[in-house]
């Protein structure tokens, strides 16, 4: 009786299993690649606004303090977007007639909101308190990178729960003085190993087994 | 398979059900254990395979975030205080029959979402009951009516004006002929001044008051007594002795929550001076106070009536008439106690007494010198005017032409005698206004929305006679008005709003500084300090012969308020309708209760469906047997039986207003049982979640040695669980717990929990994450059932959250880490890493774990979605769930904290359970904290950790019920 196997069947089986389990393997990784990737996370992308508003110019050129219109951010959970009287402070006196800001105008003419598109987007599950990070000497860019080069606001973190651990575990590589909070250039001194701790026992932060914690940031 | 072992009794005696440890009820058991009843059901492999594919492919897709890209929409100008995230409190009113209880209403960017006691609130002091918690549901319920609505088809209040118009110029010129108005439960004065002025300038204008949860007889009795209607309150301050015949003192209504406090103060005071505050209650049915009383009583309404009769004999220095035996006794014993705290105690009986008891008991209360201190008086605080019945009589004698029904559903819950529906249908022109499109909505020319008490300006008497303002903490929401904005509609040339009506009331026609003064501070108080009703000094008139009880003949059938959805004013609130009536914890309706002896002699169990008969009309319910019935006695609840196609309470159990008759509102007189054959398996929630251990409840006789565990830690091979800073924990006083399960709807409020429905139910998937347990105690009916009258033995109420174990065992069964402790003490439970295993919830010894199968959040409507506390996760399907000691309250208080380098304070985190309990039974703080409130409770030689001896360390601890020294009762 002829052979059901010709020799060369090992071969082709082990072929297939290697090729099964290599394809696997890989599909894992392109799967999580891509689920990393800065196409899904959406970093490094400016949505399109209803108003063209530039934090590079307004505040990297004019100066303009961030908590002139996110006058929340240092006594509540959320920043606080300025409401369309905020930017009519300013617009009601200067480029009074440019059509970019016409939004803007007919927002407050018509008592209807400017509808902004979310750029910073963290899961309903996460309960992120603007307030105590900023009185804590975590300045804006830490999160947000650096706002006043940005010409349209775009993100720059996934905001993944490992960029949250990687500073909840270190605080001492990222607190700053309270002065240098606002500041969008802020990158860690030669001397931050020195620093850091002091102001972590400064601003009396906890250890960093207690910011991990679950409940510190879910419920 | 052995059986699904329990406890059939601890050695205390005290079991949670009269069936268990019985063998024959095991199979009952088995068959209502959830779990065990869906594995009846295993599929086949095949089906098993094909379901286990598709959950595992669909799981994938269930843990995904949706993550788009959603808005951000600042307003165009941005309100003081009103940044986003941004919470007010508004000092309110909520309304139970027509009664105040003072709250604070908590709302999160612009939207109420949490009602929360008012600790500065003369009356209910920081408590809450279970209807002002439900309240903020019921604003955001869909099926609310939403527009004017003219012979059931779509309009609007221009349509209704403009129809108004003819009539109305009529109306004015004949004062009023052939008008009458029928009014709800109100006690606003602002309201019956409106209407007063409008009788005035119209005086052939008939005024009706219709309450369904009637309380004539307080009325009737305090006139017999005194010569006039008296409104009854209690100050039991110093109280020694407390005697309740057929008495509400404890279960829902308008007294509730003040009252209840009141006790619970008491009983400490006499507790702190080494006595005990004791409770002699007798009544028909059980009920709240029933069970917290030191010596229930079971009897029926006509020996509740010969005792209260022999308690005034013997006040009165004459002889009782004869007693049944353990009647006898009882009262013997309550005189005692009365005559030992003359001028300190206080006699007290129920709106659902019988005048000829309100009457005795008032009088009781004047003879032994309570009358002024511990039982107090004002006049009359509802709305007194002709009732219902004399509506119908003078609506078939063709007096009345038009008929404004404000705020009442007639057509639904007028006594079965008045023919009301066809009556209605004679009147010329009807109009209704009231929250909901009801039946009576269906009946009549033109129905008219009204707004709820959480959008719209008002006032109310709180039981105290403190006056109270409603104010509006939304804008109406759909297109209602407020009963005076409707009144106004009539009174007025130029219809005024509710709040120009509201400070024309109370500020007058010329508003001072002074009282413009008075309103703002009535706005932050949520109280108008002038506006008291004042106390009245009662002198008892002779007394006439008392009456003869009604000859015994066939078991009595006796109407009760529902305890959950009251005279049906709740029966569309979900929450409600969910909730576990305190004794039974039944759910979604309502059960025909009888004792166990005439259970027995009828061949009745609980679940067979009777059809009752009485004065010819019929009812059909299922049968639920309580150990603590009186026998003979049949008692039936209000408020379910609705029949509006559509509404979430049609269809829902059966309408006891079917027998119900006008001159008999809450004793019924005889009644007949037919066996239908049927039967119904009820939605219970006592049977689920059982413990196995012993101890649970622990009672604390008078002068016994500790019950509590003291110092004692038993040994453990486990490291210590290390607490670095706070510790938090919670004492629950098991005394002062009177079962009203404010708690559960407060949590169910705070927590976004979802309602599962009757069915869920039944297969054991309830969500709540507080459950109230009942122990009833084996000296009770189970043995010796109670025959016309017999002694029981006090029922305990076990509030059951999560324990928050130091050694919990349900960490140790995650496989995937999703439930784990923080370092402040608190056992997590983490949403988005549960893959729901429910390992944790069969490792779990006190079963406070829930599962959402369903997805039971999803496909809310968009309005309930509005009602969501914001600072909780809404939990997706295959998550467990269970209580977090509110998390979200501990890391805003933490958040503030960690900001401003402030300490929390000793109750700067209070739980929405603590908050909203009436007695202040629920503490709870900082354990580490040197002195705080729950550290000195843990002190208490009472406290004892639930099931102990499994050395989970709960954080969550027990303070044993006090009892009378054993022997003595």
């Amino acid at each position: 009786m002829r052979q059901l196997f010709a020799p060369g069947a090992d071969a082709v089986l082990r072929l297939a299993l290697l090729t099964v389990s290599v394809g696997a393997i890989l599909l894992l990784v392109v799967v999580g690649a891509v689920a990393n990737s800065d196409y899904i996370s959406g970093v490094g992308i400016a949505p399109r606004q209803p108003v063209p508003f530039s934090h590079k110019h307004h505040s990297g050129e004019l100066g303009i303090d961030c908590r002139y219109c996110h006058t929340s951010v240092e006594v509540a959970a959320t920043a606080g977007m300025p409401p369309t009287h905020t930017c009519m402070t300013c617009h009601s006196q200067i480029w009074t007639g440019a059509p970019m800001l016409a939004p803007v105008r007919d927002s407050l003419a018509n008592d209807d909101p400017l509808h902004w598109t979310r750029v910073n987007h963290i899961p309903s599950y996460v309960y992120f308190n603007h307030s105590v990070h900023v009185t804590k000497g975590i300045g804006c860019s830490s999160c947000h990178g650096a706002m006043d080069h940005m010409q349209m606001t775009l993100r720059v973190q996934s905001f993944h729960m490992e960029f949250c651990l990687q500073c909840h575990r270190h605080p001492e590589e990222h607190v700053r003085t309270p002065d240098q909070v606002w500041n969008m250039d802020w990158g860690a001194p030669p001397d931050q190993a020195v620093r850091g701790p002091a102001l972590v026992a400064k601003y009396h932060i906890r250890n960093a087994a207690q910011l991990t914690d679950c409940s510190i940031c879910h419920r | 398979m052995p059986p699904l072992g329990f406890v059939a009794r601890d050695a205390s005696g005290q079991w949670r059900r009269a069936a268990e440890g019985d063998p024959a009820a095991l199979a009952l058991i088995r068959e209502r254990y959830p779990a065990a009843a869906d594995l009846l059901r295993t599929p086949d492999r095949r089906q098993f395979m094909r379901l286990m594919a598709a959950s595992l492919a669909l799981s994938g897709l269930a843990g995904c975030d949706d993550d788009t890209r959603d808005e951000i929409v600042p307003p165009v100008n941005q309100a003081e205080g009103s940044a986003p995230g941004s919470v007010l409190t508004y000092a309110s009113s909520a309304l139970v029959d027509g009664f105040a209880n003072g709250v604070l209403v908590k709302s999160r960017d612009g939207r109420p979402i949490k009602i929360e006691g008012n600790p500065g609130h003369p009356w209910s002091r920081g408590g809450t009951d279970v209807f002002g918690q439900a309240s903020v549901l019921g604003l955001y319920d869909p099926f609310r009516s939403q527009s004017v609505q003219f012979d059931t088809r779509e309009s609007d209040w221009a349509a209704f004006r403009a129809a108004l118009a003819g009539p109305l110029g009529q109306w004015r010129a004949s004062g009023g002929q052939g008008v009458a108005i029928l009014l709800g439960p109100s006690t606003s004065p602002s309201l019956a001044a409106q209407l007063a002025a409008l009788q005035r300038a119209w005086p052939q204008l008939r005024l009706y008051v219709h309450v369904p949860a009637t309380r004539a007889a307080l009325y009737e009795g305090t006139r017999q007594a005194f010569g006039r209607p008296l409104e009854t309150h209690w100050r039991l301050s110093g109280a020694r002795a407390i005697v309740s015949l057929d008495g509400d003192l404890l279960d829902p209504g308008p007294q509730q929550v003040g009252a209840a406090r009141e006790w619970a103060d008491a009983r400490h005071a006499q507790a702190a001076a080494d006595g005990l505050l004791e409770m002699w209650a007798a009544g028909p049915v059980p009920s709240l106070t029933l069970a917290k009383a030191d010596h229930p009583l079971a009897a029926s309404p006509a020996v509740v009536s010969a005792m209260a009769q022999w308690l005034l004999a013997r006040a009165d220095g004459r002889a009782g008439q004869a007693l049944p035996p353990d009647a006898r006794r009882w009262c013997e014993a309550a005189w005692r106690a009365l005559d030992g705290a003359r001028g300190s105690a206080a006699v007290m009986a129920g709106l659902h007494a019988a005048a000829d008891v309100q009457a005795a008991v008032q009088r009781l209360n004047a003879s032994l010198g309570n009358a002024g201190r511990t039982v107090l008086h004002t006049a009359p605080l509802l709305q007194q005017a002709p009732d219902l019945a004399a509506l119908a009589s003078d609506m078939a004698a063709g007096q009345v032409q038009a008929l404004l029904m404000l705020g009442v559903n007639p057509v639904y819950d007028a006594p079965c005698d008045l023919d009301f529906a066809a009556r209605l249908s004679r009147v010329k022109l009807k109009i209704h206004a009231g929250l909901y499109a009801d039946e009576t909505a269906l009946n009549v020319d033109w129905h008219l929305p009204t707004t709820h008490p959480l959008e719209c300006w008002g006032d109310a008497y709180a039981l105290d006679g403190t006056a109270c303002l409603v104010q509006p903490t939304i804008r109406p929401l759909y297109d209602g008005r407020s009963l005076p904005e409707i009144v106004s509609l009539l009174a007025d040339a130029e219809p005024r709003n509710g709040l120009d009506l509201l400070r024309a009331h109370w500020l007058g026609p010329d508003a001072t500084p002074a009282a413009e003064q008075r309103w703002k501070q009535a706005l932050l108080s949520g109280v108008f300090e002038d506006g008291r009703s004042p106390l009245v000094t009662v002198q008892a008139t002779a007394a006439p012969a008392a009456a003869p009880g009604p000859a015994a003949g066939g078991p009595t059938l006796v109407f009760r308020p529902d305890p959950t959805v009251w005279d049906g004013f709740g029966a569309d609130n979900a929450w409600l309708q969910e909730l576990p009536k305190p004794i039974s914890k039944v759910v979604w309706e309502n059960v025909v209760g009888i004792g166990p002896a005439l259970a027995a002699r009828e061949h009745l169990a609980t679940g067979d469906v009777v059809r009752l008969e009485a004065g010819g009309r019929t009812i059909e319910g299922p049968v639920w047997v309580y150990g603590a019935q009186a026998d003979g006695v049949v008692s039936v609840t209000l408020g379910y039986g609705r029949s509006v196609a559509g509404q979430l309470s049609a269809g829902l159990g059966y309408n006891a207003y079917a027998l119900r008759r006008s001159d008999a509102p809450w004793d019924g007189g005889t009644v007949t049982l037919h066996r239908t054959g049927e039967h119904r398996t009820m939605a219970s929630t006592q049977d689920h979640t059982t413990m196995e251990g012993h101890d649970f409840v622990r009672v604390q006789h008078l002068g016994a040695a500790p019950v509590g565990d003291g110092a004692y830690r038993p040994p453990t091979l486990y490291p210590d669980h290390q607490s670095d800073g706070r510790a938090w924990g919670m004492v629950i006083d098991l005394d002062t717990c009177i079962g009203c399960n404010a708690c559960v709807t407060a949590c169910q409020s705070e927590n976004n929990i979802a309602v599962v429905g009757r069915d869920e139910v039944l297969r054991g998937r309830e969500m709540h994450w507080l459950r109230v347990d009942i122990y009833q105690s084996t000296a009770a009916a189970q043995d010796a059932a109670p025959a016309e009258a017999g002694s029981l033995a006090p029922a305990h109420f076990m509030p059951v959250p999560c324990m928050h174990c130091e050694q919990a065992p349900c960490e140790v069964g995650c496989p995937v880490e999703a439930t784990l402790h923080d370092h402040e003490g608190l056992n997590l439970m983490v949403y988005n890493r549960c893959i729901g295993t429910r390992a944790c919830s069969g490792y779990c010894p006190y079963k406070v774990r829930r599962f959402n199968y369903a997805d039971y959040s999803a496909g809310a409507a968009p309005s309930i979605v509005e009602q969501r506390n914001p600072d909780v996760s809404v939990r997706a399907r295959g998550v467990m769930e269970k209580c977090t000691y509110c998390v979200q309250r501990i890391a805003e208080a933490r958040a503030a904290s960690d900001r401003d380098y402030t300490p929390i304070q000793d109750g700067g985190v209070r739980t929405a359970c603590q908050d909203a309990c009436p007695t202040r039974a629920i503490t709870f703080g900082d354990l580490a904290l040197p002195g705080s409130e729950v550290a000195r409770a843990h002190e208490d030689p009472r406290r004892y950790a639930l099931l102990g001896e499994l050395n989970t360390r709960p954080r969550t601890t027990y303070l044993a019920a006090r009892a009378p020294a054993a022997g003595d009762s």
